[in-house]
């Protein structure tokens, strides 16, 4: 028996025998190996070895929750002693639930790490950048790869093995040239390889090369309507904003989403479906359960503009009325459209191609305002100058049903997988 | 208090190598009321080793999920291992880092971990005041949360020391509606460094502070977007201090400007007006403890003030040894590590603009066309020193009066640039230490500032 089945197993017995009529346990193992370079030079190798104990106990409809990181038998039941204690403090709820079946053993990746060969594509992304783009500085590149296997265990018998190693790459890097410089940038993937050059990878090289363009930029004069083509980087961060403001648990259960009577309606243009879909072959960081311990599977959230599904828990579901998320990952897959980027550029009569929003957190109302960061103004179909000091503003809400344009390409970084969005009636204000 | 695994470790250093051995423990309580449901309600314990060796310009770190001398001793070895690979691998050949002061500090107080219960029945407590006087409210979340670093720090030639950093905070956050049925929303932190029980002693102390939430929550709701462009403003001191840290304080981080930011070509030039000065405080500022003292840093370096700006001149940057090795300065014990398997990265730790000689009734009175900007839910700044911020409670000034408040908008510029505008700067500093710096690891920090009269561009809708 595995040391995280062992500890997780005693969990379930101790919180049991504490007068939990259930409970969960969640034992995993994670050995992390990371190289870092400042500068664009090696500075540290990283290895780690961690151990995580998860523990909800249900005791009278009341729940708790604790973590801990040690497999020792004595803080094992010191854990489960503190978990039953806090359910106990708590309030009943009937809404909490864990799942009542599922059994799943997944073995995926390279279990351990080649850390030459992680070091070679990790010294070729950096010479490569110095020798390609000499105007760009490295302010800090992460390689690395973890190794995480454990067990999900729960009084109802659901039992969920796991073992998974992946590389991870980000970097930050930012143009210079003549005692200017652009905004910093940065980029990253995650990946079950290491076959190809990580440059080539995600939109590393594309944000590179366009860090080079942007140290030189003029501020947008003015406030007008436009279009803005969202990269697939930002578009990740901006559907963040939009599920989290309307379609997650938070905003459902505290009943200010403006989405809560939305269900099997439109919210969006015809063209937009996106799925939850972490079993997706382009997404590396899948999900085998979700954290109340139900298999996961892949859905789809909004289909050709209609909303489908919310993202919640099954306690948000039981307690809205809703039914759950299938899944508890973030693995967004939207479908792409038909039109190559060049002509969505081609057919943006005045607008911005934004590369990174720097913005507030927009709230329950939706309303956005932050600064285009790493952008480019397009005039007439075509992309001109950097811009600086400029402000996108807009509604979450709306941006959904503006949409002028979604590009045939994508851009897969192992955790989405996302098109090129046009989307008109921005905005847009500089100086 | 963790025993002691490593103060009897020092003979295990590889002599010559500079070595770094660190114990830690760091807890975290959290209880979430929301609409008077119990949604989150959790304790998180962890704790372990690392070791951290540097060899002619490269470190190796390893870490274990184990409080033993065994552990301990594993990771220096294979921490000594990794600086050998990547030292083959790199051949940076840089020598030793330069000497800094020995000591020892004495171990900091205990604390009494307190049960759940606590919590619960002091955020119940809040929740039923603002349910009992605000039953018009769309919706309210409190939240109580509590956590501590404690560590057992040796090195092998500079500080030893054993310290002990709890925090404790509760958060209220309330929304109600336009006429128009557009969500508004309204949030503030109460709490400062020390146990939950040092802090929040008697629910009552804290009605004042939601009352005073509530009536800015009305006033957005009858609230006016902000006109986009560049304005006149009166930045509080919460986001004066947020400006301290994020659009000044990350740019003059070493491991920054060796990124190329903008406080590389600028150090010894003017990057603000003469009535701006901002510091780094290490545990004593303007007379008294700092938010979230710091003492000694992760390397071993006692920890002292990092002046940034003198009276609007850029005079120094913060530094981690092998930085201050690089830009030839003193490094001043900014480099911290948030849990016991991170390596010290360059941080902040009380980071202040100094207050000014003007009243902010004055400042208000003083202004014709602009606004009074209060409240941020977030922020973030680039290495060009061009921030943004969002604002979340503020005010109309006309005719040096206070007029209708706004809805969320977002205020942005380009730090050096913002600061020369400042011309009114108030005579008070105001302290918040309840978030995350987020930078590779999240880590708590303390930010302040006085009230700064200033010009930014607004975006309005």
């Amino acid at each position: 028996m595995s040391r995280e089945l062992q500890a997780a197993t005693l969990a379930i017995q101790e919180m049991t025998a504490l007068g939990a009529e259930e409970s969960s346990a969640r034992a995993m193992t994670s050995k992390k190996s990371e190289l870092n370079a400042e500068g664009g030079k090696f500075t540290l190798l990283r290895t780690t070895l961690d151990h995580s104990l998860s523990l909800t106990a249900l005791k009278g409809q009341k729940r708790g929750t604790v973590g801990s990181n040690s497999f020792e038998e004595e803080a094992v039941a010191a854990a489960a002693k503190d978990c039953v204690s806090s359910a106990e403090a708590g309030q009943a709820d009937p809404a909490w639930e864990f799942a009542r079946e599922g059994q799943k053993e997944v073995t995926r990746g390279d279990i351990e790490p080649d850390l030459d060969k992680l070091f070679f594509r990790t010294q070729e992304l950096i010479e490569t950048i110095h020798r390609e783009y000499p105007k760009v500085i490295l302010e800090q590149v992460i390689a690395d790869h973890t190794m995480e296997t454990g067990v999900y265990l729960n009084s109802h018998g659901v039992k969920y093995v796991t073992t998974a190693g992946r590389y991870g790459v980000s970097l930050m890097f930012s143009g210079h040239e003549g005692g200017k410089s652009s905004s910093f940038n940065g980029g990253g993937f995650v990946t079950d390889s290491l076959d190809k050059p990580f440059l080539d990878q995600a939109s590393l090289r594309q944000n590179v090369k366009d860090a080079e363009n942007q140290i030189h930029t003029v501020p947008v004069k003015g406030k007008f309507e436009g279009t803005v083509i969202f990269t697939p980087d930002c578009l990740g961060g901006m559907l963040g904003e939009l599920i989290s403001n309307f379609a997650s648990d938070s905003v459902l259960l505290d009943g200010t989403s403006k989405w809560k009577d939305a269900l099997n309606t439109r919210v969006a243009d015809e063209r937009i479906t996106i799925r939850v879909a972490p079993h997706d072959a382009r997404i590396v960081s899948g999900q085998t359960y979700t954290g109340e311990g139900f298999e996961a599977f892949d859905y789809t959230m909004i289909e050709k503009g209609v909303l489908k599904q919310f993202m919640l828990s099954a306690y948000a579901a039981n307690k809205t009325g809703n039914r759950r998320a299938p899944n508890g990952s973030f693995a967004l897959v939207m479908e792409p459209g038909e039109t190559a980027l060049e002509d969505l550029i081609k057919n943006t009569k005045k607008g911005l191609l934004v590369s990174r929003y720097s913005g507030g957190a927009s709230g329950a109302s939706g309303e956005f305002s932050g600064v285009a960061k790493n952008s480019f103004l397009i005039e007439d179909g075509k992309v001109g100058s950097a811009v600086s000091e400029t402000m996108i503003a807009g509604n979450l809400a709306d941006m959904l049903s503006r949409v002028e344009g979604i590009s045939k390409e994508t851009v897969e970084d192992g955790a989405m997988s996302l098109p090129w969005l046009a989307v008109g009636g921005i905005t847009i204000s500089g100086q | 208090m963790i025993s002691d695994i490593v103060s009897s470790l020092s003979g295990s250093f590889a002599p010559g190598a500079h070595s770094e051995l660190r114990a830690q423990k760091s807890l975290d309580r959290r209880v979430v009321l929301l609409n008077g449901s119990l949604v989150g309600n959790t304790r998180q314990d962890s704790q372990g080793v690392s070791a951290r060796v540097y060899q002619n310009g490269v470190y190796g770190f390893a870490s274990a999920a184990d409080l033993s001398a065994e552990a301990a001793k594993k990771a220096l070895l294979t921490a000594s291992q990794n600086a050998a690979f990547l030292n083959e691998k790199t051949n940076p050949g840089k020598g030793p880092l330069p000497q800094i002061m020995r000591g020892v500090l004495p171990a900091q107080k205990d604390f009494k971990d307190v049960e759940q219960k606590r919590y619960l029945d002091f955020v119940t407590a809040i929740d039923q005041y603002i349910v009992e006087k605000y039953p018009d409210l769309a919706s309210r979340t409190i939240v109580a949360t509590a956590d501590s670093m404690e560590k057992q720090i040796l090195t092998s030639d500079g500080y030893q020391a054993h310290t002990l950093a709890p925090r404790a905070y509760i958060y209220v956050m309330m929304s109600s509606q336009t006429r128009d049925g557009m969500p508004v929303e309204v949030f503030k932190p109460f709490g400062k460094s020390g146990t939950f029980e040092d802090n929040f002693t008697d629910p009552a102390l804290l009605y004042g502070g939601i009352d005073q939430l509530y009536e800015h929550l009305m006033k957005k709701r009858e609230g006016v977007f902000a006109e986009a462009g560049v304005k006149t403003v009166i930045l509080s001191g919460e986001l004066s201090g947020i400006l301290a840290h994020e659009a000044v304080g990350h740019t003059v981080e070493g491991d920054l400007v060796l990124g190329g930011s903008v406080a590389g070509p600028n150090l010894n030039q003017m990057v603000a007006s003469p009535l701006v000065s901002m510091t780094d405080f290490a545990h004593t500022a303007f007379g008294e403890t700092a938010p979230l003292p710091v003492y000694v840093d992760d390397e071993g370096v006692l920890a002292e003030d990092a002046e940034l700006i003198r009276n609007g001149k850029l005079v120094g940057y913060m530094l981690n040894r092998e930085l201050g090795r690089h830009f030839n300065m003193q490094p001043r014990g900014n480099a911290r590590a948030f849990a016991f398997n991170d390596e010290p990265l360059i941080r902040m730790r009380n980071t202040a603009i100094h207050a000014g000689p003007n009243k902010l009734a004055d400042m208000i009175a003083n202004t014709e066309d602009g606004y009074y900007l209060i409240s941020t839910n977030n922020g973030q700044a680039d290495t060009t020193g061009e921030f943004m911020f969002g604002v979340t409670v503020g005010y109309e000034i006309k005719n040096g009066k206070l007029g209708r408040g706004l809805f969320d908008t977002t205020i942005s510029g380009v730090a050096f640039d913002m600061l020369k505008t400042v011309d009114m700067v108030s005579d008070t500093v105001t302290w918040g230490s309840s978030g995350f710096c987020g930078k590779k690891q999240p880590m708590p920090v303390g930010i302040g500032g006085p009230e700064l009269r200033c010009k930014v561009m607004v975006g309005g809708k």
